[in-house]
């Protein structure tokens, strides 16, 4: 059937009409458009983490230097960058969550916030006191607090213009991802796996705080915004309706409402689809011999039309997990080949260790890959069901409560963590930031107590064995082939969000502290720079009077520390501090700061 | 007010078998029992399982060694039975030590708790992950 440019005309008239009032943030997407600022925590709404600035490149990115640098005033870990729009930067904190906008002219700190939280919150905080960053849209910045809090600030005076509570944080359902601006709604999960919350996201109207809809993870069909004939997922080698009670079923009696299913990881939004996509956490608990059923839709994927909250499709990569492996990383949406088919992917590094690329308008599974060699716990993921190929060893629920299974890969924190990976729209290829570490795990029994921790497993964690000795790799990926294309091995796991510019240069940051250059093409290391404290927070560039300017977060903390803690620990030398931890301190210290860089 | 631990045979191979047993302060009710280093008494082993129901580890480490809490086997050796128990009960909110006065668990074993860790600061315990003595493993 032809199509006439007037009758084109009409149907996008007609859409824009449809769609009207996600289309409504037109001052966030005019700010996205222009890389001189970093307007989103991605820097665009497909979590790309690229920009096109390239005065910065490869052949002259070893002549960085310090252009200035701030200190949040807090300690512990900082995840997450700063946001720029037009003149102002925003910058944020750990716990207690404060914002500072800073004049880029000056430097000097326009306004701050500083909200006022109970202590008791931080212990409700499974990972440390991080808080991933804020959002903008419609003249406002979006601060997503621990105590669940989500505060709309005016842009230019940080008053606060709305305020809503997201979650109970007295039951252990806390924040610390950043809120997401997607059209006219503000986006925004929970946290609280370790304490039996039941996941949900939310979207709250970005003029008032009204909620619009909330879709939880697990439960009955209604809660979840699911409809069993139209919602579709991926069996039997094709997709089909999800079917009546499709989570109901796969728990037993009432579990499902202490199942986790967080949802705290980065979202991602498809304009054209007017879809939004995330992905949902560990079920509750850690011991898998209490939970028997596939715990859906606990680590899946998930597609929700933005305007209804409605899932359109869902997949599970994880079925009944028994190894903490969160679904909950970004997906990156990329217009890329896959098998030599051009294709509207969704790609997604799951904690699992498995490379997922599927098509993101209807959730066809097109390719699952390993991206760390060292991953054992599954032979492989079956692409007919899309269930992955467990190996008994490394099965904890086949070795059951109170048996250790030991040397399974990846360890409890992922191939990959939430630390976001990055797009490159001129190689095609993803740049990622992982994690080369290994576990020895022990379910046990454990009772669930309302605001009390519901675990259920010790963990001990090492670097991945008879391999480079490091606990991490940065590298790149082929999402159309399920390939490494390079591996750079790093001593200690990356927890930093890559960046990749139209400059041919990846950026990332190290534990120990150090900010790197790569070359997009090999991975060859073109220049490093020392901050103050280790690197878990998210590269990020702008431009600012003509000047291009690359700055991170330094600020040690995180699960990244935690685990480097649990790491190289051996119970035999299990007195004091020994091991991969000391080795890290050897390197860094506590302290959250901001470093700016640019070519003087 | 010092605790002490008998029997302080540091006699090579044979203290291995021989069960280290620390008293409270009245000298008489034992703290913990331990033979081979992971095989506790009954009591002790319900400090172990507090300790891990509770999730300690999570801030405190697999092995009591600290992670953003601090480590354990050097609070120990600081901190009086009276100071431990007020610490647990009441909290260090704003370190992120939480207030364990609402879970049963912890409240009804605290002295257990005592004992598994104390037992782990003085280096008797020398394995986090301890067995029932009267049990196999």
């Amino acid at each position: 059937m032809k199509v006439g440019l007037k009758q084109k005309l009409a149907v996008s008239i007609a859409c824009l009409f449809a769609a009207g009032m996600a289309y409504a943030d037109a001052d966030l997407d005019k700010a996205m458009k222009d890389p001189s600022n970093w307007a989103a925590q991605a820097g665009d709404n497909q979590n790309h983490r690229y920009s096109t600035l390239k005065q910065i490149n490869a052949g002259n990115v070893n002549k960085l230097q310090v252009a200035w640098t701030f200190s949040t005033g807090v300690l512990r870990g900082h995840e997450g960058s700063p946001l720029v729009i037009g003149d102002m930067m925003y910058i944020h904190s750990a716990f207690p969550n404060n914002v500072f906008a800073v004049d880029l002219n000056t430097q000097e700190i326009v306004w701050k916030h500083t909200p006022k939280q109970d202590d008791a919150v931080i212990a409700q905080m499974c990972c440390d006191t991080v808080n991933r960053g804020l959002a903008y849209g419609d003249g406002k910045v979006f601060l997503q607090r621990a105590d669940s809090v989500l505060e709309a600030l005016d842009a230019k005076t940080g008053k606060v213009v709305w305020s809503v509570v997201n979650g109970d944080p007295k039951l252990g359902a806390v924040n610390t991802n950043a809120p997401h601006v997607f059209g006219d709604k503000v986006i925004t999960g929970i946290s609280g796996g370790e304490w039996g919350v039941r996941g949900y996201i939310t979207a709250y109207d970005i003029k008032t705080g009204k909620q619009v809809w909330r879709g939880y993870s697990t439960g009955p069909d209604d809660e979840m915004l699911m409809d069993p004939e139209k919602t579709m997922t991926w069996t039997d080698g094709k997709l089909a309706p999800v079917g009546k009670d499709s989570s109901l079923k796969t728990w037993q009696g009432d579990q499902w409402k202490i199942g986790g299913g967080t949802t705290w990881g980065w979202y991602s939004y498809d304009k054209d689809l007017n879809l939004l996509y995330y992905g949902s956490g560990n079920p509750s608990t850690w011991n898998p011999a209490q939970r028997p059923g596939d715990n859906k839709w606990s680590m899946s994927i998930w597609a929700r039309d933005l305007d209804t909250g409605k899932v359109k499709w869902i997949y599970q990569m994880t079925p009944h997990d028994e190894w903490d492996y969160d679904g909950v990383n970004e997906m990156i949406l990329a217009d890329i080949n896959v098998k030599g088919k051009p294709t509207k992917a969704l790609v997604h590094f799951d904690r699992n260790g498995f490379g997922y690329t599927l098509d993101r308008t209807n959730g066809a599974l097109l390719v699952a890959e390993k991206y760390d060699p060292a991953v054992n716990w599954a032979t492989h993921v079956d692409m007919k069901t899309g269930r992955p190929e467990v190996v008994a060893k490394y099965s904890t629920q086949h070795n059951g409560p109170d048996v250790n299974s030991k040397g399974i890969c990846p360890a409890a924190l992922g191939s990959k963590d939430q630390q976001p990976a990055a797009f490159d729209p001129k190689t095609g290829l993803f740049y990622v930031p992982t994690n080369h570490v290994c576990m020895d795990y022990e379910p046990y029994e454990v009772d669930y107590t309302a605001g009390q921790p519901y675990v259920g497993a010790t963990l001990a964690m090492y670097p991945a064995p008879n391999s480079h000795g490091g606990m991490g790799n940065f590298i790149a990926w082929d999402a159309g082939k399920g390939k490494i294309v390079w591996s750079k091995p790093e001593k200690f796991s990356v927890w930093s969000g890559a960046l990749t510019t139209a400059g041919d240069v990846v950026f990332y940051g190290t534990l120990e502290g150090y900010l790197k250059a790569v070359s997009l093409k090999d991975g060859k290391e073109l220049w490093k720079f020392k901050t103050p404290s280790g690197i878990i927070g998210n590269v990020f560039t702008y431009e600012h009077k003509g000047k291009q300017y690359v700055g991170v977060y330094s600020g040690i903390g995180g699960w990244a520390g935690i685990g480097m803690a649990a790491g190289l620990e051996k119970d035999s030398e299990g007195l004091g501090a020994v091991g991969g931890y000391r080795d890290l301190q050897k390197y860094t210290n506590l302290g959250g700061s901001l470093t700016v860089f640019a070519i003087p | 007010m010092k605790r002490y631990l008998v029997p302080l045979l540091a006699i090579g191979t044979i203290v291995a078998a021989l069960p280290a047993t620390a008293l409270s302060d009245d000298n008489k009710k034992p703290l913990y029992t331990v033979v081979d280093g992971d095989k506790v008494d009954a009591h002790t082993y319900e400090g172990f399982k507090t300790w891990r129901a509770a999730a300690c580890a999570r801030c405190h480490g697999a092995n009591q060694e600290g992670m953003v809490g601090p480590s354990l086997i050097d609070s120990l050796k600081v901190l009086t039975y009276e100071e431990f128990k007020t610490t647990v009960l009441e909290g260090r909110l704003e370190k992120g030590m939480p207030n364990w006065s609402t879970n049963k668990k912890v409240v009804e074993n605290l002295d257990a708790l005592y004992a598994y860790l104390k037992g782990r600061s003085d280096g008797k315990i020398t394995k986090a992950r301890v067995h029932r003595m009267d049990k196999d493993k």
